[in-house]
């Protein structure tokens, strides 16, 4: 079904262009290639929204990052102009997202891109028919990479958004009419990926993949409708910042650009690699990208000097990078606004008290967007709490105490604050956790607080710690330096050793009523005591489920939710 | 495969583990298919899928399982990637559902298949 069509004469200003898209039905390859462009930057937006949602299949928060670099890639394979015809510039990104492709995700976006190419072979322009065909391809495409496609996913999406470019091809659609079907379409079928796929249900979010398919056709709607992006198209393709950091072993992020005659980039790649990690050199014999991770940044640049010209050298300390993108980290409140369809509903973020650092990545894990240090024996100040209120990226607020010393606080806090606060009244550290898990980002904030206030209580707070004082109360003698255990916040026993004090509290609520046991151990507590206790505890009573997490919290040496 | 659990002894047959293992394969993206682990000469044959278990080698070392897959990937797709969502998508179901420690995956790519044009 080859339509001839006349070329596009030549490249016009990009106003005049923007302005014809509107009436216009079809796509030359200038256009297409500044949609690509437009669809990347508006994907670069909203990259940390899509990395809060990554739940599947271990939840690793990179799917954003790894799109966003398989589809910087994908652009970055055409250098400046546009080749004349669609089909070329199809060609040459699809080939970028194939070498460039990142992570699952990245794959199959790379797939994607790869069926949109071959429905533009041959193609000088698209109309708005041979788009609608070339999105079909791009699905038929995607689906071909895998023996069970897993529905609910940004398979289903694309599938989905296809089948809307049909329809509305059979009505005759511009291209920009086009466009929004596909889009309106991509947007519900997001929606609808937690009925599909129960792990996303029971998190309560939206498939990560499939949020980031649909911002980028939102980025290619955009730009067809006209709507100027408030940022420059990066020609950089590589990533400077953060999340990806993680797993680096290296200080320093090195980047640079060489410009010389008959550049070899096998070469330079081989040797850059010699240096570092994450390499990536790409380029042409007259100017190569280099970047790498490594602890003497001179090193490379010393060799790019020997090269050529050397320019846009960036070199940052990404551990430094790295804590200060951990204490600004806002996945939670971006999480909201990808994963809920309304945007009103969904925007609330957690503020949680917590004492000790693992304790604290425990309850960013579940999506706190910030955690007051403090517990019982350091009680945060109301200023405290009201300072991370503020400091938080979202208008509602729900506040997680974590200790009946702070709910008061709290509460104060919720009043001289001009955001709309709750407050959850959780009473221990297992308490909040078990109210978190109660988080549905898509209900609104009373709903939320309330659904949180019910499950807390659904856990039972164990703590231990060593007396400071020989002390007669609740009918127990204890001496100073016992373990001492309180069950919900009470005093209920005493002896030698912690193992006793546990196996007693376990005893006392009865253990047929407790399923799983988390033990968060603290500071004064090694990895191998915890585990020799959860050991002992697991041959005691076989039927509970026990984990063991470190929490670091000072002065418990244990903090155990009982469920 | 013995997973302890207090009162008697649970065995999981290797055979099990590779059923398991390879069902999480074919749901990863970009694999088409897999390959009998015993043809080594280089004609691999893909296995249907109710045979699959039979691309999977399955080993136990130290109370640790190390598993073999040997894979047939799609043509186009950067096997790298591909590899590695392999490797963490089967070690995460295999771990899930034993409660026992993957020690390894190894992913051997034994072909790549070059699906008909539409």
């Amino acid at each position: 079904m080859s339509i001839q069509v006349p070329m596009s004469s030549e490249a016009k200003p990009l106003d005049q262009v923007v302005a014809e898209e509107a009436r216009c039905t079809q796509v030359d390859s200038v256009n297409l290639l500044a949609a690509l462009r437009a669809a990347c930057d508006w994907f670069e937006l909203h990259r940390d929204a899509v990395n809060a949602l990554n739940v599947f299949p271990v939840p690793d928060g990179d799917t954003g990052t790894n799109m966003l670099l398989t589809m910087r890639a994908a652009v970055a394979e055409v250098n400046g102009e546009a080749p004349p015809t669609v089909a070329e510039v199809m060609r040459l990104t699809s080939q970028g997202a194939l070498m460039g492709a990142r992570g699952n995700s990245g794959v199959i976006l790379s797939q994607i891109l790869r069926g949109l190419a071959r429905g533009a072979e041959g193609k000088a322009v698209w109309t708005a028919q041979d788009l609608a065909h070339a999105f079909h391809e791009a699905a038929v495409t995607a689906y071909k990479g895998v023996m069970r496609p897993v529905e609910g996913t940004i398979l289903t999406v694309i599938r989905e958004a296809a089948e809307a470019a049909e329809r509305a091809n059979a009505q005759d659609a511009t291209i920009v009419e086009l466009l929004q079907q596909i889009h309106a379409e991509a947007r519900s079928s997001l929606a609808r990926t937690p009925e599909l796929l129960p792990v996303l249900k029971t998190a309560g979010v939206v498939d990560a993949g499939g949020q980031g398919l649909v911002f980028l056709i939102e980025g290619t709607l955009k730009y067809a409708r006209g709507e100027r992006m408030q940022m420059e198209h990066r020609q950089s393709i590589v990533e400077h910042a953060n999340a990806e950091l993680l797993d680096s072993d290296y200080n320093y992020d090195t980047q640079f650009i060489v410009q010389g005659t008959d550049l070899d980039v096998e070469t330079i790649r081989e040797r850059i690699a010699t240096m570092g990690d994450s390499v990536l050199v790409v380029g042409n014999p007259e100017t190569v990208k280099v970047h790498v991770h490594c602890d003497h940044p001179g090193e490379a640049l010393e060799y790019g000097i020997s090269l050529g010209r050397v320019t846009s050298v960036i070199i940052e300390n990404m551990r430094a990078q790295y804590e200060e993108f951990v204490a600004s980290h806002q996945a939670p409140a971006a999480f909201a606004a990808a994963a809920a369809p309304d945007e009103q509903a969904s925007s609330i973020s957690i503020v949680a008290v917590a004492p000790g650092d693992g304790l604290k990545r425990v309850f960013e894990s579940l999506g706190a967007s910030y955690v007051v240090p403090g517990g019982q024996t350091m009680n945060p100040s109301t200023q405290d709490l009201l300072s991370a209120i503020e400091r938080v990226p979202r208008d509602q607020v729900i506040l997680l105490p974590n200790n009946k010393n702070i709910i008061l606080a709290a509460q104060q806090a919720k009043a001289y604050s001009t955001k709309r606060v709750e407050v959850v009244g959780t009473r221990s550290v297992p308490q909040g956790i078990a109210a978190l898990m109660a988080l549905n980002y898509q209900s609104g904030l009373e709903e939320n607080s309330a659904a949180m206030a019910e499950h807390c209580t659904d856990v039972q707070t164990i703590e231990i710690t060593r007396a400071v004082r020989t002390v007669q109360v609740n009918g127990l003698s204890v001496q100073e330096g016992q373990f001492i255990g309180l069950l919900n916040g009470d005093l209920v026993a005493a002896d030698d050793s912690s193992q006793a004090v546990i196996t007693s509290i376990l005893e006392r609520i009865g253990i047929e009523n407790i399923e799983i046991l988390t033990l968060y151990y603290g500071e004064d507590v090694t990895r191998a005591e915890a585990e020799a206790l959860a050991k002992v505890l697991s041959e005691a009573y076989p039927t509970l489920s026990i984990e063991i997490i470190p929490g670091g919290q000072p002065h418990y040496h244990y903090i155990i939710s009982a469920e | 495969m013995t997973p302890e659990r207090g009162l008697g002894k649970i065995e999981v047959s290797p055979r099990a583990i590779a059923s398991l293992a390879s069902e999480a394969v074919l749901r990863c993206y970009g694999v088409v298919g897999m390959a009998p682990s015993t043809v080594r000469d280089g004609i691999a044959e893909v296995l249907q899928v109710e045979n699959c278990h039979r691309g999977v080698q399955v080993r136990a070392e130290n109370s640790q399982v190390l598993i073999d897959l040997y894979v047939v990937i799609e043509y186009g797709v950067r096997i790298s990637e591909v590899a590695q969502n392999v490797m963490d998508s089967v070690k995460f179901a295999v771990e899930r559902a034993l409660g026992m420690p993957v020690a390894e995956v190894n992913v051997h790519v034994q072909g790549v298949h070059i699906s008909a044009e539409s």
